[in-house]
């Protein structure tokens, strides 16, 4: 019985495996192709879109926005596939292992590291940005934050899609002028001991309030250029260690403990112990208001030298079986129209990608009257203000010297 | 006293451990927002069960759970009965090696042994598909079923077998008069158990299915990096009614087959 069974087992696994052998070949030529060509190798065509699932605004505008419009206009079935961005990322990587010229995944939704990985190991398409019309038209592309991703060049191999960016809230019921720059800020803090911290730089936010003020210690050229230098910084980055144990005293607990984590800080801000907050997303307030859990008279503000943001991207995978129909939905996520959909207040609320001063006019005005919400600072504001993200490693190198310099030390 | 005790704290346990997590995630999933310090969630509403029913991939991603947790609880019973078997009744040469071989599976990580075998797989294009997924699907099902199905065996011996030998039965009359009907408990447990572990695989689903096998797993589990405890609770609840689903289905197949026969051995 058994080795009947043995047999049968091997069996099907020889035929299994004879019955399907073909490689198919990469079409290559379609970044060469016209963009009239492109569109009409897509027409029909399904594109796979992998992407985190896990919000349900994110889905609900891919899902009922713009799946719909895809279709009707360029013919295009867009396949939303929710996976965990290391999922793919492990899944790309043995697909190349393996040498499979013919991957299921035409789009990925990466950033930051996860790019990082994908450009060092190769498994990108070739340079796609420059055929997109709408990236040529309406995207600034000498803006830092779309040429870096996190420090990362991004050498055309992701297109842009949305941003978001580092804001500090603060309730204007209790604070009458928030701070526009670091002294500002020490010296409320001085003023009001107690109402002002910051999460632990082992939180991202926290983290990021470091960088944010690391910026202004060190310049903003210097860390763009010079990458991950600890010995430059170190130097010039004593200013700041200074500037944080001089405000310890006077934080949330004497600076004896900090937060955790953002959600705590949230919590604290929610119940009126600190009255300024702090966080990635210059929307976020907004929904959080209409939920009840900030008070309403929240409003945000930036300060000098301007407010970190990052932009998260498209890339399609080396292996795409369908280059043409990602193409054209890639081009379609950057159009005006989408772009705006995309900021709904009601829906997903994340910033555009455009520059908008290439918008036409009538976009400007649109742009102009969306209504993001009243503790959403102005779009011209706020993209004046931007600056792009530094090298990732240094996020590591904050957290080690901040526990030696500030989080050690009791005064 | 005792007995009453006993019976008390079986009440207690069953209530605390299984019905008021299971209240909470029901109030969660119809109720529209519920934040700290709020006792009782402020609005009700089937909001999120609207929003989860609204994306597309649920009713698919239903179906494929189902057909894959069926073609996976089949392929187990069809390998498990005579492997199980062989391994209980029969002396072969190498059989601690072979009953070594099977149990493998669930010893080594199985994230281990997908990486390996998602390159074959490629190789062999099984990969992105939903033969790959069921195939896969065997290996965190089929040393379980070999388990169940073997001490089954086991503890039934071979008298049986040889009696009905002895009065003329022999290949089918034996596996459906005989065995069947004696192995029937366990067949149930297989039936259950397996469908659970193969609609619970995320990672292996998602390498081998390669998002094109999209389970209910595939779309449950990313919510768990979110903040959104109405979606989760709505997921959660289908994915608990699902095994009693099937365990309903089979219950009603096993009537049909046999109207009569009290089916408690």
């Amino acid at each position: 019985m058994f080795r009947i069974i043995l047999s049968c087992l091997i069996f099907a696994m020889v035929l299994t495996g004879c019955s399907k052998g073909d490689t198919p070949k990469v079409s290559d030529n379609v970044f060469k192709q016209d963009w009239s060509q492109i569109e009409a190798a897509a027409e029909g065509t399904e594109v796979r879109m992998y992407m985190w699932g896990g919000d349900d605004n994110v889905n609900r505008y891919m899902d009922q926005w713009v799946a719909p419009r895809l279709k009707e206009q360029y013919g295009v079935t867009l396949v939303r596939t929710p996976m965990n961005a290391p999922e793919f990322m492990q899944k790309l990587m043995t697909e190349k292992k393996a040498n499979s010229l013919k991957g299921t995944m035409d789009i990925v939704w990466i950033n930051g590291e996860n790019f990082k990985n994908v450009k060092a190991n190769d498994l990108l398409s070739e340079p796609f940005v420059q055929i997109l019309p709408n990236y040529n038209s309406f995207v600034d592309g000498n803006s830092n934050n779309i040429i870096f991703d996190f420090g990362t060049p991004v050498d055309g191999k992701e297109a842009p899609w949305g941003k978001v960016q580092f804001v500090y809230l603060y309730d204007s019921a209790k604070v009458k002028n928030p701070p526009a720059n670091f002294t500002e800020l020490a010296q409320w803090v001085k003023e009001n001991p107690g109402k002002f911290t910051y999460p632990d730089p082992n939180d991202f936010t926290g983290n990021a309030f470091l960088r944010h003020l690391l910026y202004q210690q060190v310049g903003v050229e210097t860390l763009i250029k010079e990458g991950y230098n600890p010995s430059l910084v170190s130097d010039k980055s004593k200013v700041m260690w200074s500037y944080l144990k001089d405000i310890k005293p006077y934080l949330w607990k004497k600076g004896q403990t900090y937060p955790q984590s953002l959600t705590q800080l949230d919590q604290m801000y929610s119940q009126g112990e600190v009255w300024i907050n702090m966080g990635y997303n210059e929307a976020r307030a907004e929904a959080l208001i209409k939920q009840g859990v900030f008070p309403k008279t929240t409003k945000s503000f930036i300060m000098d030298p301007g407010s970190i943001g990052n932009t998260h991207f498209l890339a399609i995978p080396y292996n795409s079986p369908n280059v043409a129909g990602a193409l054209v939905a890639i081009n379609f996520l950057l159009s005006p129209d989408a772009q705006l959909a995309k900021m709904d207040p009601a829906g997903w609320g994340d910033n555009t990608v455009l520059d908008i001063n290439k918008l036409p006019v009538e976009y400007k005005n649109k742009l102009d009257n969306l209504q993001r919400g009243a503790s959403v600072l102005k779009a011209e504001d706020l993209a004046n203000n931007l600056l792009p993200e530094f090298t990732p490693e240094y996020v590591n190198w904050i957290k080690e010297t901040w526990l030696s310099e500030v989080g050690k030390t009791s005064n | 006293m005792l007995r009453t005790l006993s019976k008390l704290i079986l009440i207690v346990t069953l209530i605390s451990i299984f019905l008021v997590p299971l209240c909470f995630l029901v109030l969660f999933s119809v109720s529209a927002n519920w934040w700290w310090p709020e006792l009782f969630p402020g609005k009700f509403g089937l909001e999120p069960w609207f929003r989860i029913f609204n994306q597309p991939q649920i009713k698919a991603a239903l179906w494929t759970t189902l057909w894959i947790g069926f073609l996976v609880i089949m392929l187990n019973l069809i390998l498990a009965l005579p492997i199980a078997k062989a391994l209980a009744h029969l002396d072969f040469k190498g059989k601690s090696i072979i009953d070594t071989v099977f149990m493998l599976p669930i010893l080594i990580p199985t994230m281990g042994i997908a990486m390996g075998l998602h390159i074959t797989m490629i190789k062999y294009g099984l990969a992105d598909s939903w033969v790959g997924v069921v195939l896969i699907h065997l290996l965190p099902t089929l040393p379980y079923s070999i388990r169940i199905l073997r001490t089954a065996f086991e503890d039934l011996g071979v008298k049986w077998e040889e009696q009905a030998r002895s009065l003329g039965a022999s290949g089918i009359t034996l596996l459906r008069t005989l065995w069947l009907p004696l192995i029937l408990p366990s067949i149930r447990a297989i039936i259950f158990l397996t469908f659970i572990i193969s609609m619970s695989q995320y990672i292996l689903t998602v390498i081998i299915g390669g998002g094109k096998v999209v389970t209910l797993a595939l779309v449950y589990f990313p919510y768990f990096n979110s903040s959104n405890p109405g979606a989760i609770a709505v997921l959660s609840i289908i994915f608990a009614l699902l095994p009693l689903l099937i365990m309903g289905l089979w219950e009603l197949i096993i009537r049909i087959l046999f109207p009569v026969k009290k089916l408690k051995s």
